[in-house]
């Protein structure tokens, strides 16, 4: 069970920073407006999860984590809860990101609609009337 | 009622008061049934609140000579959001809200080009509140989030004239890489705290130099190179620069002026902040903090010197402008990267410089482009070449621009000469002559750049006899008022030198203060949650 655990838990990082590269990758170098959007809703993603990752704190104390719901109040199992539970602060911090990705692509996609009734195009090689 | 509630009191509403003032904006314009009048009045209630508040921040922290912390819903540091203001960060606010101040006046001038103007004075408070958001808080999330909000402001201002294609192509640009930028700095939050297991500015400060492992180190270096990279994009530096150049020219001018002026200064803010207070000279990074502040110099010398060159062969004046901007954002790089020298007097003098320079260029620049809105709304053209001559039916306005170009230019007595002087001087007595001999090249080089702008605009023969806008009086005015403050500044200089050595003091020497503050407001029993022993 431990090692299936590691096991997992390894392939879940191996792949955030998989999709890290692949997406920075998309949004540098991809001409397309939308498909650079959409690389941009995966790095976004990306990030978020490895928030949720680092919450996991399974490197601190080599055991599963507990769900982070404190239903026992005595001093005791508050101390013993702060030693387990999964660490619900980063969970807090993807909330508020993702409500604020969430307003930044809707702003993105509204932007790529108008540029498209511009140029007829959302080909960013094709959009260059500035120099840059 | 006591200084010390009365400055509580003020802070606290600071964020609501400005977004509610931008949210209600658009419903008071509609049920008002003034386009124009209703949001420019609450726009400038939010304005001079801000202004009043900073200001009086500025004066107790003056006074105090010790930061001022404001918990957000009265949760203690660590367990809660905080504004922690030193010297440093409440000069800037105070600089930034008189600036904006300025700004929501020249906009109520500007507002005929604008049209559905109220959502405009919405995202320029909402560009407010991110500005002041970054600048006040201690707490590294809250500066995600505060600025978030300042880019989704930028993003929607920039690409307001949305009839215009370039203005659009600019925003969505700028947006895209704008938008990787911060979730950039998000990563680098979680990095620190999952190394740290904490995002008080104060706390990682004290774990920082606490700290020694080698894990940490690295994790650390991870962190804060993302973090920088954010904050070299904000403040429009290479190679991160073309964002400026493209969204300058497009936005609306008051915004252009917000772009050069205001919202460069956060990025400088946040670099000075995490390279000198969070990773300061003791802490964990302390071998590869030289390297950083090295490649930061060399960055800034680099953009510094580029755009120098680029600044010749510009024939727009507000692109022009731009460049000059990023070159002198290249210098006060140079300045603020002086902490990898050994003596503390030479940090402290170029550090000084830097502050000085801050000042200067944000006020000269302001200056500089709502005066080419004047010149530009006129001769309905942005080319130097078709604009020349237009200066001479706005005598005050041209004397306006001649003094703040002579201030960027650095002639005696003007504060721009000052700050460039202690930059030099600073790497001077360390015997580091790379860098003052790079400031007098970069002057030089830009020197054409500015004789262009004053040449064509101001001496040249008219090509068609234009006429003058109605109510542009009292903007010039305006604009001679702010020119003459660059003047006055520098002759009293040597006067202020006390306060700008004093908030240098606070920024390069302050960390210990700035945690023991942070550590006094933790009620007892809370200490043994504390990640440190």
């Amino acid at each position: 069970m431990e090692i299936i655990n590691t096991y997992l838990l390894s392939v879940v990082l191996a792949s955030l920073l998989a999709n890290f590269v692949i997406s920075l990758y998309a949004i540098f170098f991809k001409p397309h407006y939308i498909k650079k959007i959409i690389a941009l809703t995966i790095f976004s993603d990306t990030a978020n999860t490895f928030a949720i990752f680092i919450g996991y704190r399974r490197w601190i104390n080599q055991n599963p984590s507990k769900v982070p719901v404190l239903t026992d109040l005595n001093p005791r199992a508050v101390e013993e809860f702060a030693k387990l539970a999964v660490d619900p602060l980063p969970q807090a911090l993807v909330l508020t990101a993702i409500v604020i990705g969430l307003a930044v692509i809707l702003f993105l996609v509204f932007l790529g609609w108008i540029l498209y009734s511009h140029y007829k195009t959302l080909d960013m090689r094709e959009i260059r009337r500035l120099r840059g | 009622m006591e200084l010390d509630t009365l400055v509580t009191n003020m802070i606290g509403p600071l964020t609501p008061i400005l977004v509610t003032l931008a949210f209600i904006t658009p419903l008071v314009s509609k049920l008002t049934k003034s386009e124009k009048k209703a949001p420019f009045i609450l726009a400038t209630i939010g304005g001079l609140y801000a202004t009043l508040t900073t200001t009086t921040v500025l004066y107790y922290v003056i006074l105090e000579e010790k930061p001022l912390i404001y918990k957000y819903g009265g949760w203690p540091p660590h367990f809660g959001i905080v504004y922690e203001i030193d010297l440093f960060n409440a000069l800037l606010a105070a600089l930034v809200a008189w600036l904006m101040l300025s700004i929501i006046l020249y906009s109520n001038w500007y507002s005929r080009y604008l049209d559905e103007a109220s959502w405009y004075y919405t995202l320029l408070l909402g560009l407010e509140t991110g500005i002041l958001g970054c600048l006040y808080t201690g707490d590294a999330f809250n500066l995600f989030v505060m600025l978030e909000v300042l880019s989704i402001s930028t993003y929607g201002l920039v690409t307001y004239h949305r009839s215009r294609a370039e203005a659009v192509e600019a925003a969505a640009k700028y947006a895209l890489i704008g938008a990787v930028a911060t979730t950039m700095y998000f990563v680098a939050v979680v990095l620190l705290y999952s190394g740290f297991s904490t995002v008080n500015m104060a706390y990682l400060a004290l774990l920082s130099s606490m700290l020694e492992t080698p894990s940490l180190k690295y994790l650390s270096l991870i962190a804060v190179s993302l973090a920088l990279w954010t904050f070299t994009f904000k403040s429009a530096i290479f190679p991160n620069h073309f964002w400026l150049v493209d969204a300058n020219p497009e936005a609306p001018t008051p915004i252009s002026a917000a772009l050069s002026g205001l919202v460069e200064s956060v990025g400088i803010y946040a670099v000075m902040r995490f390279l000198y207070t969070i990773f300061g000279e003791k802490s964990v990074l302390v071998e590869y903090r030289e390297v950083i502040l090295i490649v930061l110099l060399t960055l800034g010398a680099i953009s510094g010197v580029v755009c120098a060159l680029m600044m010749m062969y510009q024939r727009d004046i507000k692109r022009l402008l731009a460049y000059s901007a990023i070159s002198h954002t290249g210098i006060i790089y140079m300045g603020l990267s002086a902490g990898f020298l050994i003596s503390e007097d030479v940090v402290k003098i170029a550090i000084t410089g830097t502050l000085v320079h801050i000042v200067s260029h944000c006020i000269a620049k302001v200056v500089l482009f709502m005066a080419s809105g004047v010149f530009i709304e006129t001769a309905g053209s942005r080319d130097l070449d078709e604009i020349g001559g237009v200066g001479k039916i706005y005598p005050l306005t041209s004397a306006a621009v001649i003094i703040s170009i002579l201030s960027l230019a650095g002639l005696i007595p003007f504060i721009g000469f000052y700050s460039k002087l202690l930059i030099a001087l600073g790497y001077i007595s360390a015997g580091f002559v790379l860098v003052p001999v790079l400031i007098i090249i970069i002057t030089a080089l830009s020197i054409p750049g500015y004789m262009k702008i004053i040449s064509s605009v101001i001496f040249n023969v008219p090509r068609k006899t234009y006429e003058k806008l109605s109510r542009s009086s009292w903007i010039e005015v305006m604009l001679l008022l702010m020119a003459m403050s660059l003047l006055v500044l520098g002759v009293i200089f040597w006067y202020l030198m006390p306060i700008f050595e004093k908030t240098t003091l606070s920024l390069i020497k302050g960390v210990d203060i700035y945690v023991q503050v942070a550590c006094e407001k933790i009620p007892g029993e809370l200490w043994r949650w504390l990640p440190l022993k």
